[in-house]
């Protein structure tokens, strides 16, 4: 039995074990992320209700946002999903190796991310005075990509405590759906930042 | 047992390979497109030509991550229902509220006491 377990090769697509063929951990992850999308969807529409009708006194969005920084961090997140979907690649071909560095290199990426997030919150603070409480342009902003930056940050504490977990010998391709369902997390803070980037971001220099 | 699970453990390795550089491609296919956003809103073109420009930009990414980063290419159809269910009902929650705000008596107060109030109470009226 153990031999057979051994030579058969694992079909990641399909988990025979369960009735619906899917991986518990991964149906979970769906489910959650398919809730999440709402969350996200109320929190962008919130924005762009406020942006409809915009107070007199709000902040000018155009002079408050920094494009190039934005696109900078945009670019920084796709990569971190190409990095993710490699690591993801790496741990179902059993290459513990690879997937280390994939992941490494992703939880730099989300760091970068993270910091360029600080960086223009405190460029919108201290130079712009655009707090969270001054303008509703700034409620709703900074609930909004706050309220992602904290995934962003979720998920790099995920990726190191994987990546630990990788030195202990628990970690091989038996267990790939582990770092698979960490993986379906990451490219959805992706997704989600798709949406922001156009919705939030660009929408404003038309 | 081993024997006839050997071509199809080759194909399923083949697969594999060809996936790292289907990522690749992706990734630098999305790198573009993020480009190509950034520099149409900049074209002197009309504004709702250029927002349906990004909004299906922005979907083309949104799709080829999700089906490709995520999977769901590869994975049981159940997933893609599954994630579609929130994702439909995200969006038709975003576009009634925006419908909703969008109207024209969803105007805040302040912008609607600039405008005579002959105007206002026919505003109301309808």
């Amino acid at each position: 039995m153990s031999t057979h377990a051994a030579v058969a090769p694992i079909d990641h697509h399909n988990d025979p074990t369960t009735s619906t063929g899917i991986p518990n951990k991964k149906l979970l992850m769906w489910l959650f992320l398919a809730s999440d999308c709402m969350f996200f969807g109320c929190l962008i529409s919130t924005h762009l209700i406020y942006r409809l009708h915009p107070p007199p006194d709000n902040p000018i969005a155009k002079n408050v946002f920094s494009i190039e920084l934005t696109s900078f961090s945009t670019f920084i997140l796709l990569m971190s999903s190409l990095m993710m979907a490699l690591a993801v690649n790496a741990i179902q071909k059993g290459n513990l190796k690879s997937m280390r560095w994939s992941l490494l290199t992703t939880i730099f990426f989300g760091c970068i991310f993270l910091g360029c997030q600080v960086y223009e919150f405190r460029n919108f603070v201290y130079e712009k005075h655009m707090t969270i409480s001054n303008s509703i342009l700034g409620s709703t902003f900074f609930t909004l990509t706050g309220t992602h930056g904290l995934h962003v940050l979720i998920g790099v504490i995920w990726l190191t405590g994987m990546l630990i977990y990788s030195f202990t010998g628990r970690l091989s391709e038996r267990n790939a759906i582990d770092v698979e369902s960490m993986g379906l997390y990451w490219h959805f803070v992706d997704i989600v930042w798709i949406v922001i980037f156009t919705a939030v971001y660009l929408l404003e220099y038309l | 047992m081993s024997a006839p699970a050997s071509p199809a453990g080759s194909a399923g390795h083949a697969l594999e390979l060809s996936k790292f550089w289907i990522y690749v491609q992706i990734a630098m296919l999305l790198a573009v497109i993020t480009g190509l956003e950034l520099v149409t809103v900049y074209l002197p073109f009309i504004k709702w030509l250029l927002i349906t420009v990004l909004v299906v930009l922005s979907t083309v990414k949104f799709l080829f991550v999700i089906f490709y980063f995520m999977h769901l290419r590869w994975d049981k159809a159940l997933c893609t229902i599954l994630f579609f269910i929130g994702l439909v009902l995200a969006g038709g929650t975003m576009w009634a509220l925006l419908k909703l705000f969008g109207a024209e008596a969803a105007k805040p107060l302040e912008t609607t006491m600039a405008q005579p109030p002959a105007a206002i109470s026919a505003a109301w009226l309808v």
